[in-house]
């Protein structure tokens, strides 16, 4: 769906890509200055590097050396910023409908759904300076897909806002995603960002890909010691919801083995699964069973590996029939004593437990 | 006020009036060019449109001449295109106040064009809109009160030309005689005090006019990119 080879050269930087996607949602990951940003805008043709090959969706967009070369507004390649960027002197309505064709498309009942999604209906007729971070996001992504473009190219586009405003709009990016179905690159500096979204990911770092394969792959088996510096070692886990505790404020999810993970209270109906994500670092080890703690997950579980990474050590756990990882410190290693085979007790808080869509 | 002296205040203004219209269009190529162009050939060429600026007015209209005087080759073409000359006329008059005002305009635009953020030109591009498209639709709308600032200290500027003027097209009454060049004259007239003071009055109020309409315009733009 998405085929890029590139190398490019500025001063002291240097970029060197060579991936292929099928999508639909291909993840860029990395730190700042990793050429993230860089390659998005070789994407969008704002860069013009001496060497590339980009095809996406079977049509060549740009060959150098060779000649092709198309210019941004014509490779229907739709921008999401970091900073929503909006038109300030144009109002939400205008801001929404200036790509050719958007006035049409927003009148489309698909424009109309999407509209719903981004809850946009009320904004129209405001100005960019009346409106909220979030609002303003929610334009920028509305904006670029009413320009019906072959792909999105999002840059960030939750960096920038406080942390339950950006999971807000990460979860409308995945709305809009199941719902219009539009593939997008999607460049973010948090793994569970890419969790959630991508398909697919490739991750950067100086400017060379140093991993990619589907988000799973890459972050939760980490091949290179870069990568999981980057990412961190995080746990996805694909639960079945067994109950709710509204009074308690926990849902109860099953681990297999008896054993169930309590995770904040949500609205999903029993029976169906769901995506927890917990990082590493929020999973404490004991020896034995505490006699009363406010975490409210302590559960058995037994230790299959442990593997020093950079200068942590991550310890592998089987948790009921999940697989998970915690991450310590090699102090903490040692007076734990741990080993592989050995039988601990993990300790969770509810609150460290994440609900991803998707 | 004698009718010499509304006809001098005419001429003036209509001067004025063509100076912008006139630099207009190379003043927003120019200062757009200069705002965006990454060329180590930028710093020469800005030097060049600066140039009349600092020098002597007089000056200008002295190398002025030499261009476009009789017998130049530019002079002499377009006496050949036309059957006109171009020295001692109206349109000397435009030209040199023309020359003399560019880089007050060529400036406001370029500083205006720097203000507006070129991400947001990208962002246009990506969506579909050209160049051309975007330029009009986002870059020329925002930097629009700059480039108004611009064409009004152009106008004033115009308003106050002296040195070049007489130099190029001269002190003909009725015919380039404006408000600065009617003062000098009039002052080496006896009798005539009343005639200057009125002058000098109209004078300080143009000026002073259309300074206040360029801050205007200035702190609307300053507002507007402040609320993107």
């Amino acid at each position: 769906m998405i085929r890029i080879q590139t190398r490019y050269r500025r001063r002291a930087f240097s970029l060197e890509v060579d991936s292929a996607s099928e999508g639909p949602v291909l993840g860029i990951f990395g730190r700042s200055g990793s050429g993230k940003t860089t390659l998005l805008h070789i994407l969008a043709g704002l860069i013009r590097p001496d060497e590339v090959l980009l095809e996406v969706q079977g049509e060549l967009l740009a060959r150098r050396p060779g000649g092709r070369w198309s210019a941004p507004e014509q490779r229907r390649l739709a921008l999401v910023p970091q900073d929503p960027l909006l038109f300030p002197h144009l109002s939400i309505r205008a801001n929404l409908t200036f790509a050719p064709g958007a006035a049409e498309e927003l009148e489309s009942p698909r424009g109309q759904r999407l509209i719903e999604i981004l809850r946009l209906g009320a904004l129209l007729e405001r100005s960019p300076s009346a409106l909220s971070g979030g609002e303003r996001q929610r334009v920028a992504l509305g904006r670029a897909w009413l320009a019906r473009p072959r792909m999105l190219l999002c840059d960030e586009p939750a960096a920038s806002l406080d942390p339950e405003l950006s999971r807000e709009v990460l979860a409308l990016f995945l709305e809009a995603k199941r719902e219009l179905g539009l593939p997008m690159v999607f460049v973010t500096h948090r793994a569970a960002e890419l969790l959630a979204l991508a398909d697919d990911c490739l991750v950067l770092e100086q400017g060379k890909v140093i991993a990619q394969g589907t988000p799973l792959e890459v972050l939760a088996k980490p091949k290179a010691v870069g990568v999981a510096q980057l990412v961190g070692v995080d746990n996805l886990l694909r639960l079945e919801v067994e109950s709710h505790d509204e009074a308690g404020g926990v849902t109860l999810m099953g681990l297999g083995e008896g054993l169930r993970l309590a995770t904040p209270l949500c609205a999903h109906p029993v029976g169906t699964s769901r995506q927890v994500g917990l990082y590493a670092e929020d999973l404490i080890l004991c020896r034995e069973r505490p006699a009363a703690t406010s975490a409210r997950n302590a559960l058995p579980a037994r230790i299959t590996s442990t593997d020093p990474i950079g200068h942590e050590i991550v310890v592998t756990l089987q948790l009921g029939r999940e697989q998970v990882r915690a991450r310590i410190t090699p102090s903490a290693a040692s007076e734990l004593g741990l080993s592989g085979g050995q039988e601990v007790v993990v300790l969770i808080k509810t609150t460290a437990c994440h609900h991803l869509s998707g | 006020m004698s009718a010499e002296e509304l006809g001098v205040i005419r001429l003036s203004l209509q001067v004025a009036l063509a100076v912008v219209a006139l630099s207009f269009l190379p003043g927003l190529l120019l200062g757009r060019l200069l705002a965006r162009w990454g060329s180590r050939w930028r710093a020469l060429v800005q030097g060049v449109v600066m140039l009349p600026l600092v020098l002597p007015p007089v000056v200008t209209g002295y190398l002025l001449l030499h261009l476009v005087g009789r017998s130049s080759p530019i002079g002499r073409a377009w006496y050949a295109l036309t059957g006109e000359h171009i020295a001692y006329t109206q349109g000397a008059c435009v030209l040199a106040a023309a020359v003399v005002g560019f880089p007050l305009l060529v400036e406001s635009v370029r500083i205006a064009m720097l203000g507006v953020d070129p991400r947001l030109e990208q962002v246009s591009r990506s969506l579909g809109r050209g160049p051309l498209d975007t330029f009009v639709r986002i870059t020329l709308p925002l930097a629009l009160p700059g480039v108004l600032a611009g064409c009004v200290l152009s106008f004033a500027r115009a308003l106050g030309e002296f040195g070049a003027t007489i130099v190029l097209a001269g002190n003909i009454e009725g015919e380039t005689r404006q408000i600065p060049l009617a003062v000098h004259t009039l002052l080496n007239v006896p009798g005539s005090e009343a005639a200057v003071v009125r002058l000098t009055a109209i004078s300080v109020f143009f000026s002073l006019v259309a300074l206040l309409g360029a801050f205007w315009f200035l702190r609307r733009g300053e507002r507007r990119l402040a609320s993107g």
